[in-house]
């Protein structure tokens, strides 16, 4: 008789998941029927890599440095990150003026702004098909029991760092089978001390007996 | 028509009603990117509704050649039971000031100083918005498309309806970006299988040549 045990069940079961859930992304509603998404999905070396990226850019972005973080405790625990990704020129022809050119001529004409965290100017239903793949992964994994987040700093990090490659516009889902949901609720980082400190630097008039007093 | 099909027909609309309710739940719980509120979800039940914004749709057809689409997203959407439309009301004015560069302007201080492409009957969306917000609306729809299918609800999306009733004023005053998704509650889905020239042929077209208009001769003829 063959006895697989639990660590293996979850390794062997979330990696199937992910699987799926690239299905879903990929044969996700799409207008026009334009699937040029592009989908991968990495492992924890490469997190890990991303973490220590997200968590040096603290004092640009300190979200990024709290994904980054967080990322440093989440693969502990089995995870994946799946990173999806789009170039940003319009094939839609919709001329509907959203990314603010006239016509998606003009907008693929114009001069390519290159950043860290995405190539501009971009269309906007180029980004609706791109999240709309996010959003079907992120649902089938609600419904598959992970544990998810969706994350546009991760994916931000893994397009700066080339881990996805080819692409101009990215965003990213995170799954987990960790025991409790680490998405939510991230009590762990906050103790008394640090939120006391964090807090009364941050938003100092809620404390204040009187407004406009201002303790030296 | 006997009574038993009238309530059917009642029946049937009220589950397209009571779907409509679970879908806008759905579209309004589904992630938010910044997690801030941005996108609203309207619906419009009743048929005369329906039907001026379709016929907005047609007369936007006619003012560009790239939107004549839109006649046939028009025909289709008379067959639908709902019609729902989802906003995005920070893309315009509220950029998420994380300097993403989606837009392509670098920083969202560059982007609140951008002047708005102008209110002229061939622009359907004032950008440049912030993609950054207005990528909630993505979610939103797809957060209605995955309830409509677990209700086993046919549906249909279409960004003309959205930017037909963002021109009607039927939508909230800051909306920057909308989209429109039909529903049915029918045996066969109005969504799909649509024949070349739909606007022109389709089953109201085809009920009006081949009955409405020969049934007199025919009754004339024959009687």
């Amino acid at each position: 008789m063959a006895i697989t045990e639990l660590p293996d069940l979850i390794n062997k079961g979330l990696q199937q998941a992910v699987e799926l859930m690239a299905v879903a992304a990929y044969n996700s509603y799409r207008f026009n029927d334009h699937n040029t998404v592009k989908i991968i999905t990495i492992g924890k070396e490469e997190m890990e890599t991303i973490a220590e990226y997200c968590f040096s850019l603290g004092d640009m972005s300190p979200l990024a440095a709290r994904d980054g973080r967080f990322l440093v405790q989440l693969i502990k625990e089995p995870c994946s990150l799946m990173i999806i990704g789009d170039k940003r020129k319009s094939p839609f022809n919709y001329d509907c003026g959203a990314c603010g050119y006239r016509t998606c001529k003009e907008m693929n004409k114009a001069e390519k702004v290159e950043s860290l965290t995405a190539n501009g100017p971009s269309c906007q239903f180029k980004n609706l098909n791109l999240n709309i793949a996010a959003n079907s992964a992120a649902s089938l994994a609600h419904r598959l029991g992970l544990h998810c987040r969706v994350f546009s700093t991760l994916a931000f990090a893994a397009m700066s760092l080339e881990i996805i490659k080819e692409v101009d516009l990215v965003t990213s889902v995170s799954v987990s089978a960790s025991k409790k949901n680490p998405y939510f609720d991230r009590h762990e980082y906050w103790t008394k001390e640090h939120w006391n400190e964090t807090f009364n630097k941050e938003f100092p008039t809620f404390n204040r007996g009187f407004i406009g007093a201002v303790e030296e | 028509m006997e009574r038993s099909l009238k309530q059917f027909e009642a029946d049937r609309l009220d589950a397209a009603r009571v779907a409509a309710k679970l879908i806008l739940a759905s579209g309004t719980t589904s992630p938010r990117v910044g997690g801030v509120g941005e996108c609203t979800i309207h619906t419009f039940e009743d048929s005369c509704d329906i039907e001026d914004i379709c016929q907005e749709m047609e007369r936007m057809a006619d003012l560009k050649e790239n939107w004549s689409f839109f006649k046939r997203d028009a025909a289709i959407l008379r067959d639908a039971d709902i019609l729902m439309i989802a906003t995005s009301l920070r893309c315009v004015a509220d950029p998420a000031d994380i300097n993403c560069n989606m837009c392509g302007k670098l920083v969202c201080e560059y982007l609140k100083e951008e002047e708005k492409l102008p209110p002229e009957n061939d622009i359907a969306f004032r950008g440049p918005l912030c993609i950054f917000r207005a990528n909630n609306i993505a979610y939103a729809i797809d957060g209605m498309i995955s309830q409509a299918r677990n209700l086993g609800i046919d549906y249909g999306v279409y960004w003309s309806s959205g930017a037909a009733a963002m021109r009607m004023r039927l939508l909230p005053k800051n909306t920057g970006f909308a989209l429109g998704l039909g529903l049915s509650v029918t045996e066969k889905s109005p969504f799909r299988d649509i024949p070349l020239d739909y606007a022109d042929i389709n089953q109201r077209t085809m009920n009006d040549r081949i009955i409405q208009r020969l049934w007199p001769q025919f009754r004339s003829i024959y009687s």
